[in-house]
């Protein structure tokens, strides 16, 4: 215990002088939030709409101008008829074209569905799907805000009910966000977890250090345990650092408990911790030790639902997910800051990924008594 | 004699694919005896002193270092051995006392103690001014004087010196050759490697290697008179070139 209290006070005394590292780790998180967040972002602007008034009302007029006042939506030229709107689009003078057909007001009064013409650029397949729904969720809130005008009063519940939705929907720039931050929080977790530890480690192999510990009665499990420590709680104030940083920026709650995301990170650490070390242990140089841990990072990033969802992926590909530890991080980030989800929620992620650190890390112990009775390079 | 020997080698191999860098070495060094391992670059002291370190298993044969079998009781053997390895491989971004405290602290020391040990450590080696210095920024003599001290720091009883004053100047090397001296003083045994021939002079006995295998091992006059060598630098290159 002595030893290893001893070895831990070295490390931390090295990484207090180490100001450079110090600077990376505890700038990252911030620097990459800010750049990836905003540089991901798939976020709906600019979206050039050409209209087309056949129906002339107040109803209509109301749409229209619900388009205007959108900051999605730029309002583009008005056309006279359907050939001249028609002929906006595949000009490429606008995005989006939309036609209010005559009785469009009369019909929404009525109770009836009321039809309107969306005609998309389907050139540009995201802004073509995403630009559709949302111009179509103007439509319907506008024509129920009207409908409901007309009737007389609302009751609040339902009212209510129509904010929310319509707040959510629409507002996809939040959305993005939301779905980048908590991604962003997993790569930098894993990172300076995963690559600094095995750098760390094979940097005493390269310096000769590393058979000076192994002389000394230091078993591997507390030296592995020595090394991960620093670096594990590096990424736990990262991780802090990342999640106040993204609340107070970007609005990102944190709708679940903090004890339940660390219990999670924790777990998380454990893999990762142990994967640095494991690289380190089959790496002679930092190049070597960083080659190998790229290597299993872009496999966990892309099957993570990082960048693409998880249920879009063919069979093999969900499968490998599976075995995945930073995709269960992933869920169990996402689920504790956006969807309040608990311990009783996320015991099957968690069980996991405790399950999977206990092998990575015992593995890493293993490969290290291994490589002590080797003497490495 | 073999029981109570403190280092004890027989049949020692190590292979390195085809390659057989250290051959059936068989050696005998008693309690608080200098011994001077010497041998050409490449003839394979390191890899020797790395098996009885225990941290390079050996292809064949069998060793024992302060009563301990290698490869088998290695807990114990650690705790009795120190090491000094040819590379300077301290920690170069700690202090000289903060060194001192890592390399005794991991063999369990407490903090009084630690303190002790550096006060009588520090002092000895000509480092107390250094204390608080970064071992980065020491002259190289001071950073070999510091790694003896380290390898020191727990009091082993075997102490494996491997080059200890490469690329050191001569009046460091002699200060480096009285701590030495001190240690045997003290019982402990020191097995040491150099290629400086005057220093092979200071050891009680000497053998010389040869690509992997020992050709001659008696006292550094033993082997004049056997060789017909005026010094150990005639006696060396004599056996070497042979
Ligand atoms: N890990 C290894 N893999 C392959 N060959 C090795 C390894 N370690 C040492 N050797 C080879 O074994 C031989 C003996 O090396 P060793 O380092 O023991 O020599 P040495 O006597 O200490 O030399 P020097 O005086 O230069 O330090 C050399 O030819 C070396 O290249
Ligand atoms: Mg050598």
């Amino acid at each position: 215990m002595r030893a290893l209290r001893c070895l831990v006070r070295k490390e931390f005394r090295q990484l207090r002088r180490d100001t450079a590292l110090l600077r990376v780790v505890f700038a990252l998180p911030i620097f990459q939030l800010l750049v990836l967040s905003y540089a991901l972002n798939n976020d709906l602007r600019n979206v050039r709409v050409a209209t087309l008034d056949e129906d002339r009302t107040a109803l209509s007029r109301t749409v229209l101008d619900a388009f205007a006042a959108s900051d999605v939506f730029v309002p583009g030229p008005a056309a006279r008829d359907g050939d001249e709107l028609e002929a906006l689009l595949r000009a490429g003078a606008c995005d989006l074209a939309v036609r209010v057909p005559a009785g469009f007001e009369r019909d929404a009064l009525a109770g009836r569905v009321p039809s309107l013409g969306l005609d998309v650029d389907g050139t540009n397949s995201s802004l073509a799907g995403r630009g559709a729904g949302y111009a179509g969720a103007i439509v319907m809130r506008e024509a129920e805000r009207f409908a409901a005008a007309q009737a007389g009063a609302v009751p609040p519940a339902s009212a209510s009910r129509v904010a929310t939705v319509v707040r959510f929907l629409y507002n996809p720039e939040l959305e993005s966000r939301l779905f980048m931050v908590p991604g962003v929080i997993v790569m930098l977790v894993t990172i300076v977890s995963a690559l600094a530890t095995g750098m760390a480690v094979v940097r005493e192999k390269e310096l000769g250090t590393l058979d000076q510990v192994l002389v000394t009665p230091l078993t591997p499990l507390q030296y592995a345990v020595g090394k991960a420590l620093p670096f594990g709680l590096i990424a736990l104030v990262d991780l802090a650092l990342a999640t106040a940083f993204a609340r107070l920026w970007f609005h990102v709650p944190m709708l679940g408990s903090p004890w339940v995301l660390l219990l999670g990170v924790s777990a998380y650490l454990l893999t990762t911790l142990g994967l640095g070390l494991l690289a380190s242990a089959v790496s002679n140089t930092q190049q070597q030790a960083m080659f190998t841990v790229w290597f299993f990072l872009v496999f966990a990033i892309m099957l993570s639902g990082f960048f693409f969802p998880v249920d879009n992926m063919p069979e093999w590909a969900r499968w490998l997910t599976r075995i995945n530890p930073m995709r269960y991080f992933m869920d169990i980030v996402r689920g504790v800051l956006l969807r309040g989800a608990g311990l009783a929620d996320l015991r099957g992620e968690l069980l996991t990924l405790l399950g999977m650190g206990v092998a990575a890390f015992g593995g890493a112990v293993l490969a290290f008594r291994r490589e002590g009775a080797a003497g490495g390079g | 004699m073999s029981g109570e020997a403190a280092v004890f080698a027989r049949g020692l191999t190590r292979r390195f694919g085809d390659f057989t860098a250290v051959e059936s070495l068989d050696l005998e060094v008693a309690g608080g005896e200098i011994f001077g391992f010497l041998g050409a670059n490449g003839a394979g002291k390191t890899t020797a002193i790395r098996m009885l370190c225990g941290l390079l298993p050996p292809s064949g044969g069998e060793a024992r270092v302060a009563g301990c079998r290698v490869g088998r009781d290695t807990g114990a053997l650690k705790r009795r051995i120190g090491y000094m390895s040819q590379r300077f491989s301290l920690y170069e971004d700690l202090t000289v006392l903060e060194n001192l405290e890592f390399f005794g602290g991991v063999y369990g020391l407490g903090r009084a103690e630690l303190a002790a040990r550096a006060d009588e450590l520090l002092p000895r080696l000509g480092l107390d001014a250094e204390r608080g210095r970064l071992t980065g920024s020491l002259p190289l003599g001071y950073k070999q004087r510091l790694s003896l001290g380290c390898a020191l720091a727990h009091r082993p009883r075997v102490l494996f010196l491997d080059e200890p004053t490469g690329g050191v100047d001569p009046v460091a090397r002699r200060g480096f050759w009285d701590l030495i001296y001190e240690q045997a003083a003290d019982g402990v045994t020191v097995f040491v490697t150099t290629h400086y021939m005057d220093e092979a002079e200071y050891c009680g006995r000497v053998s010389i290697m040869v690509q992997g295998r020992v050709v001659a091992l008696d006292t550094p006059s033993g082997l004049k008179a056997r060789t017909g060598g005026v010094d150990m630098q005639d006696v060396f290159l004599r056996l070497v070139d042979a």
